[in-house]
């Protein structure tokens, strides 16, 4: 069997009484897009600390590859790349020479990691910036370092912390489409969001967590399918008596014409209400539907939104 | 061992201070210049001669030594407190780097801080004021010496500080007086008894009167007590700086 990209079992972490992790289960196979959502203060920094040495664990296991990320640090760090959520700042060196320095750091001789810093400037738009300092550089411009930091040793596994987190549209758009490219280049990746879209957009299985706790896991779709709830909403010119019998497997409220009918899957439920309405002779004027998303799975376990 | 690592994190340390060389390079020697001005040609008529060596020459290698321990300390000490405080020590942290690379590779970078100013005092003297060196290889030694282990305290004390307000507490109260009190400007044979006895319980006492006699060939004590005493301070705060930053104390959490 193929050890999973990365592995974390029953992880722990107490800072003084505060329980930042509180028994911790994550799996990800390699290649997998992974997102791990939660709100502020969930946990999802002090667990992608603990896997990359920023932070010492209380109890449990973190593996990549297989490898304990403490006992064989160097094999485990060299195949991940972190994109921090904050920004490091230096007053020092052209962003060329630090991504040389970073490169270095892996092992990575200045003859060697130059192709791949052309690359990467390039495909992110840095290459006019390589002689500036990280302080001369926009907000969105030091994303893309930090991306390209990252990047610099063509790490296997991804690590990327709120990577969109004050970023415009635009910019967000972009670091969307560069994560998709390199998921199809077969990297595995580890994004922590607090943006619902994000997780939905890019991310094959995410784990809800909150309080240290892993609340659920699966992938989005099967998430929203199993825990979410949406809405149809039909306008009917003429409710008939026998509308009670014929929804009886749903759950609706009816004000005037109107009908509210709370579904779990829009898509799957629609036609079969359309049809038990129609054959029963009732004529739809409109029909509304509010489509069920991971924040809906989100209230549903924790009963808060994710960003409340 | 990581080389290719080591080897730029050490390349990273001595660009970083030469790249701001007015700060780091020029201050010392100016300075410098400015005591052997003002404590040596002005006050040499009114003080006699110490050991049988004018003034001017007695103070050089008393503030090659200090001009060598104050950078190598300032070295390592601020560049690990920056790296914290701007979020950069993460990079070194997450990267394949053992505590032991990381810890050499700011010494080294702090020891070359060093060399280089206590070096440039040392020609300042030889070329302006003629002081003679007795035994080069001696000095170049003791000024090593004393680059490595001060640039090892300088990473202990840069780890443990949270804040700048702590860092040049300890250096203000610490190792300012230290140095003063190790004899720069004075032969402790001038001094009565009882603070002649406090001096040898400084350890800045034995370097500045190694590298005094290794230059002028005088000195209060055996220069072996000297050496032994470089060597086993250089010891102590690498292995300390080592332990230190393999523990990640108040780095990692």
């Amino acid at each position: 069997m193929i050890d999973p990209a990365i592995e974390i079992k029953g992880l722990t972490k107490s800072y003084g009484n505060l329980k930042a992790l509180n028994g911790v289960d994550i799996t990800i196979k390699k290649g997998e897009f992974f997102g791990l959502l939660g709100p502020n203060g969930a946990g999802k920094t002090t667990t992608i600390n603990i896997l990359t040495g920023l932070v010492f664990r209380d109890e449990g296991t973190t593996t990549v590859f297989g490898k304990d990320t403490v006992k064989d640090y160097r094999f485990t760090r060299s195949k991940i790349g972190i994109a921090a959520q904050e920004f490091s700042v230096d007053w020092f060196f052209s962003i060329e020479k630090l991504l040389h320095f970073h490169a270095g750091y892996y092992g990575i001789t200045k003859k060697e990691a130059q192709p791949q810093i052309e690359s990467l400037f390039n495909r992110l738009g840095l290459t006019e910036k390589r002689n500036s300092k990280l302080r001369e550089l926009s907000g969105g411009m030091k994303r893309r370092f930090q991306l390209a930091k990252a990047l610099v040793h063509d790490p296997e596994i991804i690590i990327l912390d709120e990577p969109t987190a004050g970023v415009d549209v635009e910019l967000r758009r972009d670091l969307w489409k560069y994560l998709r490219e390199l998921h199809s280049k077969g990297k595995t990746i580890l994004l922590t969001t607090h943006y619902i879209e994000e997780a939905e957009l890019l991310c094959e299985n995410v784990a809800i967590i909150n309080q240290g706790k892993i609340l659920k896991r699966g992938s989005p779709k099967s998430l929203t399918k199993e825990l979410g709830t949406a809405g149809i909403s039909i306008k009917v010119l003429n409710i008939k008596e026998n509308i009670k019998s014929i929804l009886s497997g749903y759950k609706y409220t009816i004000d005037e014409n109107k009908l509210h009918i709370s579904v779990k899957d829009p898509d799957v439920s629609m036609p079969e209400i359309i049809q038990l309405l129609t054959t029963e002779g009732m004529h739809i004027q409109k029909i509304e539907s509010t489509k069920s998303t991971l924040e809906d799975v989100f209230l549903n376990l924790t009963g808060k939104g994710i960003n409340e | 061992m990581n080389w290719i690592g080591l080897k730029t994190l050490i390349f990273r340390e001595v660009g970083r201070f030469f790249s701001v060389y007015r700060q780091t390079v020029l201050p010392g020697l100016i300075t410098s210049a400015l005591y052997i001005a003002i404590f040596g040609f002005t006050l040499e008529q009114r003080i006699s001669e110490i050991h049988g060596i004018p003034y001017t020459l007695f103070i050089l290698p008393g503030l090659i030594m200090m001009n060598t321990l104050t950078n190598a300390t300032a070295n390592t000490s601020s560049s690990i407190l920056q790296m914290k405080l701007l979020q950069q020590l993460p990079d070194l942290l997450t990267a394949p780097l053992s505590g032991i690379e990381i810890a050499l590779a700011y010494i080294i970078g702090g020891a070359v801080r060093g060399m280089v100013n206590g070096v440039l005092v040392l020609l300042l003297g030889v070329l302006f004021v003629g002081m003679p060196v007795h035994d080069p290889l001696g000095t170049i030694l003791f000024i090593f010496l004393v680059s490595w282990a001060f640039s090892s305290m300088g990473l202990l004390l840069g780890q443990l500080a949270e804040s700048w307000d702590q860092l040049s507490m300890m250096q203000n109260f610490f190792l300012t007086p230290l140095s003063f009190l190790g004899g720069v400007f004075y032969s402790i044979k001038m001094l009565p008894d009882w603070a002649q006895t406090l001096s040898y319980i400084n350890p800045i006492y034995y370097m500045i009167n190694g590298i005094r006699y290794t230059t002028l060939g005088v000195s209060d004590s055996p220069v072996y007590i000297s050496y032994v005493m470089a060597i086993v301070l250089t010891i102590i705060f690498t292995f300390l700086a080592i332990l230190l930053m393999q523990s990640g104390k108040k780095i990692k959490y």
